[in-house]
């Protein structure tokens, strides 16, 4: 196998010097999606910003494409090519949606026909502002947004937040075409674990801070038990 | 009519100047949300260095071309300073914070330009054409309409920047959401310097192009700072073109009304025409702002979460007060007679402090005010005592009762307004008060009213009474006593305040209005009752300056005053009755300064300078103040001792039901 777009080893990071995830190994390949799963407060969103550096890790190394990252900052690692969905969409709801698509940093163009080939309701609503868009719509926008910056490793948070069950299954399988197509890493939290487990090629269970059990998303779909003993603490026995 | 359009022309330079400043104080909201009050100070600075540039004090003189070009170099590099030194550390701190970090600025800025240049208001030469034209029959000089021109153009330049530019998409980006324009590679820390240095840039080149209208010295273009904040409240903090249309309007009414004051007809005040109608009318203008607008500025996201400073609950309040009573009383008859009266000036320092503990500390409101109600309780107390012959206590009982009214009145129409809004129109209302009410010698005049002695049965207990202390000059230590016994009275009350259920709900009203009201706080009553005790306090404060000088003057209770006192209050710790204690050791004339004058020779000036940047210090590296950093120690220190007595089986248990209540705010429960 190639190198992996992200090799997380060793990870612990949290709040205030109060660590939430501890020692956290996970590996994500090109074109591979992996899921994070995990009840309410595992620390799934915080493996993420520590990923993306919205938070400093306490230890731990994170590789992206086989270069270390070590102290690189957010805005950095933006730039390499992480894109970070943020739970609670990190759209800007003063701005239009055609201008999100505009929005790069310096030299940096957009591949605003990737996001309207993926999501073509957004065709429609260009000259609207993603304030006024509904739910589902801000929760395209900010992926497409993500799409249109052409990533080697997509961090998505939580993407069903808010929204009716059929929404999310129409997001999830773009998510799965996407990396087919452009062979690109994605990282994904959910709630929903079985729609989740649908589309990943593996799963990753988080519980109180720690990795207790990964393995191929199909395993783990039809090892339910599993995942159950994730979400409530029990290791695998 | 005639007259009226020329004036109205006229008054087009000191609009294009308000106008112009006004885009910075937008610019730099959009760039860092912070609302810069020393915006009309980077326009002082560039012209004063544009006049010494051409004026040769340097020691040489540049042609008119380069020395603008200098002036608007060290408006840049005053821009990467402010930012660098200033706004980057306090990114994450509350609006409040930051806005208190501006007059740190403003202090600072206006400190360097009078220890530089002197306080001898200064002449610049005009870099625009000096040739009048001739327009609709009145003949008026022309560079009025090229500063508008300019002004306007700046506008629209500004605009269609933010409009179309990568950057100024980023700049709405990062103002809105600063986490995700982190996660679209965007830096808000670059993003924030350019506009910074926009504004500076905008701010100086007006400050310069204007200032032969106006004349540079350290007081009135800062202050033009006020104006222009009335025309961004009209614009919400966002709108150039509104914050420019306003701000051109300002400065033309402005000048309407002083041709106005001119007329027969006008209201005189001893032959004079009434003074400060101008700043009155920038309030008024400020009042309907934040009514069309409504009071809330556009909401920013800033990444990382706002703390404020802690307020700790007072453990011992009998003790410490005894000690530093009997060590003040002490005092008061020991030491010679200048450090007496810089002994009691400072502990009226300290009980105008106390009004701000209140209102800011323990509310998080910033009124400028207050320094104009102890003002309207001087003035009054005058009225008082000498027209109507009411004797002490009563005269000053009467005279703070009036001035609290007053203070409870703006209170209450002050309700809907809060935060930064509320700092920024209570600004302009102490600019006013300054100007009309104390301006005026039917109320108040900056010749000053006489205050008679305080006399109870027949025993004077004013500065000149028979006891003298020691080395038996004025003022007598009887008068200190008084003063000591009122500052340990209020002292202990708003200590004892924060213990209180009323404390509480004005913590909780701190935290988090609506959270508040949520929880069954009425915010209303708790805010009128923070400002009724917070007005009571500062008309006392008010009182005793008028018997401690025997007379009352406009200069103690100007708005700048008041700005200066509020970083004072900063400095020593907001949230603490002890850091109003230090404040009012260092406000003006009190102990700190004196003893310096006396001993180093270090004049006020120094003092300024001291004080703006030891704000900018203080809110970057210890927004609890010096009073709050003692506190933790001392807390650290009994956390160690109690931990020590509980090792031992036996030990007495460590004090925690004291820190039950203080539950109400995050950061006392984290310490």
């Amino acid at each position: 196998m190639s190198t992996p777009v992200l090799e997380v080893s060793g990870l612990t990071a949290g709040y205030d010097g109060a660590p939430v995830v501890r020692d956290v190994d996970l590996t994500v390949a090109a074109g591979q999606v992996v899921a994070l799963l995990g009840a309410n407060g595992a620390g799934k969103t915080t493996t993420l910003k520590a990923i993306s550096a919205l938070l400093r890790p306490m230890a731990g190394t994170v590789t992206f494409a086989g270069t270390p990252l070590d102290r690189i900052p957010a805005a950095t690692r933006a730039r390499l090519g992480i894109a970070h969905v943020p739970e609670g969409r990190g759209i800007f709801s003063g701005l239009t949606v055609a201008e999100h698509l505009r929005l790069g940093h310096r030299g940096e163009r957009l591949d605003e026909a990737a996001a309207y080939r993926y999501f073509p309701v957004l065709s429609r609503l260009k000259d609207r502002r993603a304030g006024l868009l509904s739910g589902g719509e801000q929760q395209m926008l900010a992926m497409g947004r993500a799409l249109a910056r052409r990533p080697k490793l997509l961090l998505l948070d939580e993407l069903s937040l808010g929204l009716a069950p059929i929404i999310v299954e129409e997001l999830l399988p773009v998510v799965r075409r996407y990396a087919d197509d452009s062979g690109c890493g994605v990282l994904l939290v959910e709630q929903h674990v079985g729609l989740a487990l649908e589309v990943a090629d593996h799963g990753y269970v988080l519980s109180h801070g720690e990795i207790t059990t990964h393995a191929a998303a199909r395993e783990l779909d039809a090892d339910q038990a599993r995942i159950v003993a994730g979400y409530l603490g029990e290791h695998p026995v | 009519m005639d007259q009226i359009l020329l004036f109205a022309v006229l008054g087009l330079g000191q609009g294009a100047l308000i106008a112009g400043i006004a885009l910075g104080v937008v610019v730099t909201y959009r760039g860092s949300g912070i609302i810069n009050l020393a915006t009309g100070a980077v326009a002082m600075a560039s012209a004063y260095i544009f006049w010494a540039l051409t004026s040769g004090f340097f020691g040489f003189t540049l042609p008119t071309v380069a020395a603008l070009i200098g002036a608007l170099v060290a408006a840049l590099a005053i821009g990467v300073l402010i930012e660098v030194a200033v706004f980057r550390p306090l990114r994450t701190v509350s609006p409040l914070a930051k806005l208190a970090a501006s007059l740190g600025i403003l202090l600072t800025l206006q400190a360097t330009v009078l220890l530089v240049f002197g306080t001898q208001p200064q002449q610049a030469p005009s870099v625009l054409p000096g040739e009048t034209v001739t327009v609709l029959g009145i003949t008026t000089p022309a560079d009025r309409f090229l500063l508008t021109g300019l002004v306007i153009a700046i506008a629209l330049a500004l605009g269609a920047l933010y409009r179309w530019s990568r950057f100024g998409l980023a700049t709405r980006a990062a103002s809105e959401n600063e986490q995700a324009a982190l996660l679209a590679g965007l830096s808000p820390n670059g993003i924030s310097l350019a506009n910074t240095l926009l504004a500076a840039l905008v701010a100086g080149l007006l400050g310069v192009l204007a200032a032969p209208i106006v004349q540079v010295d350290s007081i009135t273009l800062p202050l033009q700072v006020v104006p222009a904040l009335a025309a961004a409240l009209f614009a919400g903090f966002t709108s150039l073109w509104i914050a420019c249309t306003a701000g051109i309007l300002i400065g033309v009414l402005q000048s309407i009304v002083y041709f106005l004051s001119t007329q027969s007809w006008f209201p005189t005040d001893n032959g004079n025409a009434m003074p400060g109608l101008q700043q009155l009318l920038v309030f008024v203008l400020m009042v309907v702002a934040l009514y069309v607008r409504g009071a809330g500025l556009p909401r920013r996201g800033e990444a990382v979460e706002q703390r404020l400073p802690a307020v700790p609950l007072p453990e011992r309040l009998l003790r410490p007060a005894l000690l530093a009573a009997v060590v003040a009383a002490a005092a008061l008859v020991v030491l010679p007679f200048d450090f007496r009266q810089a002994l009691t000036n400072s502990m009226i320092g300290m009980v105008i402090v106390l009004s701000y503990v209140v209102i800011t500390g323990y509310v998080g409101q910033i009124s400028v005010m207050q320094l104009a109600i102890s003002g309207t309780a001087g003035f009054a107390l005058s009225h008082v005592a000498i027209q109507l012959r009411v004797p002490f206590p009563f005269d000053a009982l009467g005279a703070t009762l009036l001035a609290t009214l007053l203070g409870v009145a703006a209170g209450i129409s002050a309700l809907r307004v809060r935060g930064v809004s509320l700092a920024v129109v209570t600004l302009a209302a102490a600019l006013a008060m300054e100007q009309a009410l104390f301006g005026n010698t039917s109320f108040g005049g900056t010749a000053g009213v006489s205050v008679p002695p305080p006399r109870l049965f027949g025993v004077n207990l004013g500065p000149g009474a028979d006891f003298r202390g020691l080395d038996g000059n004025e003022p007598s230590p009887m008068f200190g006593f008084l003063v000591l016994a009122v500052t340990v009275v209020l002292g202990l009350y708003v200590a004892h305040l924060r213990r209180t259920g009323l404390g509480r709900r004005m913590l909780a009203v701190r935290s988090n209005e609506r959270a508040a009201a949520a929880a069954g706080v009425d915010v209303r009553a708790v805010k009128i009752a923070a400002f009724a005790i917070s007005s009571f306090i500062a008309s006392v404060a008010g009182t005793l300056y008028g018997y401690n000088f025997g007379s009352v003057s406009a200069a103690r209770f100007t708005a700048l005053a008041a700005l200066g006192l509020i970083g004072f209050a900063y400095i020593g710790g907001i949230t603490m009755v002890s850091g109003a204690v230090i404040a009012g050791l260092m406000s003006t004339e009190a102990l700190l300064p004196h003893a310096l004058d006396k001993w180093f020779g270090i004049k006020g000036t120094w003092a300024l300078l001291f004080g703006g940047v030891s704000l900018i210090v203080t809110l970057i590296a210890n927004p609890d103040g010096i009073a709050g950093a003692g506190h933790r120690r001392r807390a650290a220190k009994r956390a160690a001792r109690a931990a020590a007595r509980v090792s031992e089986p036996d030990g007495p248990h460590p004090e925690g039901e004291h820190h039950a209540p203080a539950a109400l705010d995050t950061t006392e429960v984290a310490s």
